[in-house]
């Protein structure tokens, strides 16, 4: 899940992107996830997960909820994007007073998220920090292109594939919001956030280069 | 491993768009796949892109190919980190197993992302100057690459892997915290040696405010505060207090 902390893009934009998960323990708490599994998305449900989804069957932007729901099993992985500090806040509030004892990963930027932890009186145990990509950066994609790919934690989004769709929003066949939520399909996890990136789309296709 | 149905392939590039590694060439009207750069991601099978169902997929040969696939596809599960893909628990389940303790501090080098694919010889590379520095490498009950590495302590991988192409792996351990400067001083170094990319994420136990002593070594090395982060507020139980 690279991208759920790796992220690329301007900060301010970042600042509207948060990922959040359900994780299980290896050898503790590894067996009969179902039940809390369900509680998690009931409360991700309530706050408004714009996406949400488990890598086993597919995110909500491409499956039914219920169909993801009967295929929860204890390989499932659960997580989903929020949009805006108050439902992190919210979401650790009541994942917090649930009391499932699953570990909770948030992931975002950092001046957002930890105060949205304190907030929710959810002290910070172990953090992973992001140092950034190294190595030959040059042959990256564009930023643009950057900011949206790395929104899909496995990279199942291919820089192309998101010229193709740019080039469909420019030419009037796809409004912006249609073209992030195509994008956003193939991002098994759930964690793409569709609204960030038809922000992104909007504000950057009179700059961006479609030519290769 | 997916192949393109000759027969069936109009010539029509849809698969092209979707590949996440430039793997599928486009010649005399056809595309096809080419196997030495196909990661085995399955994202061109899985998304049914073809209209025509001319991508089919054959049973993958031999462990490297397996390997290949179950790291590249996040749909699958490793059979022994129990972590779909390559993934790893690293930091989000911390509070738990307690897997990086105070300190110490782990890194998670993400090899090949964002989107550059990474040959097995360069993620040795990489590990290998990580172990040189006194960086203690994660076994294979915790990450999936060390199933390739004999020797923790080396960080060299068995040979035969080492031209195998995948969307991305990961190397995967931790150090004392006093160590961690020398580990990062050789990763300043190896990135010039590489073919690809890495995105670097250092974990570490935390203060209330989320602040570590790792943080203060990257003013020293010239390494940019980091801005983000993937939080874990310790709300998993049984809370590891090591």
């Amino acid at each position: 899940m690279t991208h759920s902390l790796h992220r690329s893009g301007d900060i301010e934009s970042q600042k509207k992107d948060f990922v959040w998960f359900m994780y299980q323990t290896k050898g503790v708490n590894d067996k009969n996830i179902k039940p809390k599994a369900l509680e998690f998305i009931a409360v991700a449900e309530a706050v408004g997960s714009e996406n949400w989804g488990d890598v086993k069957t597919g995110p909500t932007v491409l499956c039914s909820v219920d169909e993801i729901r009967n295929n929860l099993s204890d390989k499932s992985r659960i997580r989903g994007v929020f949009t805006k500090r108050e439902q992190v806040v919210e979401f650790l509030k009541q994942i917090k007073a649930k009391d499932l004892g699953m570990s909770v990963v948030i992931a975002g930027v950092l001046s957002e998220v930890i105060p949205a932890c304190k907030e929710a009186e959810a002290t910070p145990h172990s953090i992973n920090y992001s140092l950034g990509v190294w190595g030959k950066k040059e042959n990256l994609p564009d930023e643009t292109t950057l900011s949206i790919t790395t929104m899909c934690g496995h990279h199942m989004i291919s820089p192309k594939f998101v010229k193709h769709v740019m080039k469909r929003v420019q030419k009037g066949k796809w409004t912006p919001e249609e073209g992030a939520l195509k994008l956003a399909t193939y991002c098994y996890c759930g964690i793409f956030n569709q609204v960030r990136c038809a922000d992104i789309i909007k504000k950057s296709l009179p700059e961006t280069d479609l030519s290769t | 491993m997916p192949v393109i149905d000759q027969e069936k392939c109009i010539g029509c590039r849809s698969c092209q768009t979707i590949c996440t590694v430039d793997a599928i060439h486009f010649k005399d009207k056809k595309c096809k796949i080419d196997p030495e750069l196909c990661t085995e991601c399955y994202v061109c099978f899985r998304m049914k892109i073809c209209h025509e169902g001319a991508i089919e997929t054959q049973d993958l040969a031999g462990f490297y190919k397996q390997f290949q696939h179950v790291l590249s596809d996040p749909v699958e599960t490793h059979g022994v980190t129990g972590v779909t893909g390559r993934g790893t628990e690293e930091v989000k389940t911390n509070d738990v197993s307690g897997r990086v303790k105070k300190g110490e501090v782990g890194l998670s080098i993400d090899m090949g992302r964002p989107g550059m694919g990474v040959y097995l010889r360069d993620a040795e590379k990489v590990a290998m100057a990580c172990a040189k520095a006194g960086f203690k490498l994660a076994p294979q009950e915790e990450t999936p690459l060390a199933a390739l590495m004999p020797d923790l302590n080396t960080g060299k991988l068995i040979d035969e892997c080492l031209n195998y192409r995948l969307l991305s792996v990961i190397v995967e351990g931790r150090c004392e915290e006093e160590k961690i400067k020398d580990v990062l001083k050789a990763l300043m170094k190896v990135q010039h040696e590489i073919d690809t990319v890495f995105s670097l994420g250092l974990i570490s136990r935390v203060d209330p405010d989320g602040h570590c002593k790792a943080l203060e070594y990257l003013d020293e090395l010239g390494i940019p505060q980091p801005h983000r982060g993937k939080v874990n507020p310790g709300l998993g139980k049984p809370l590891s207090t090591a």
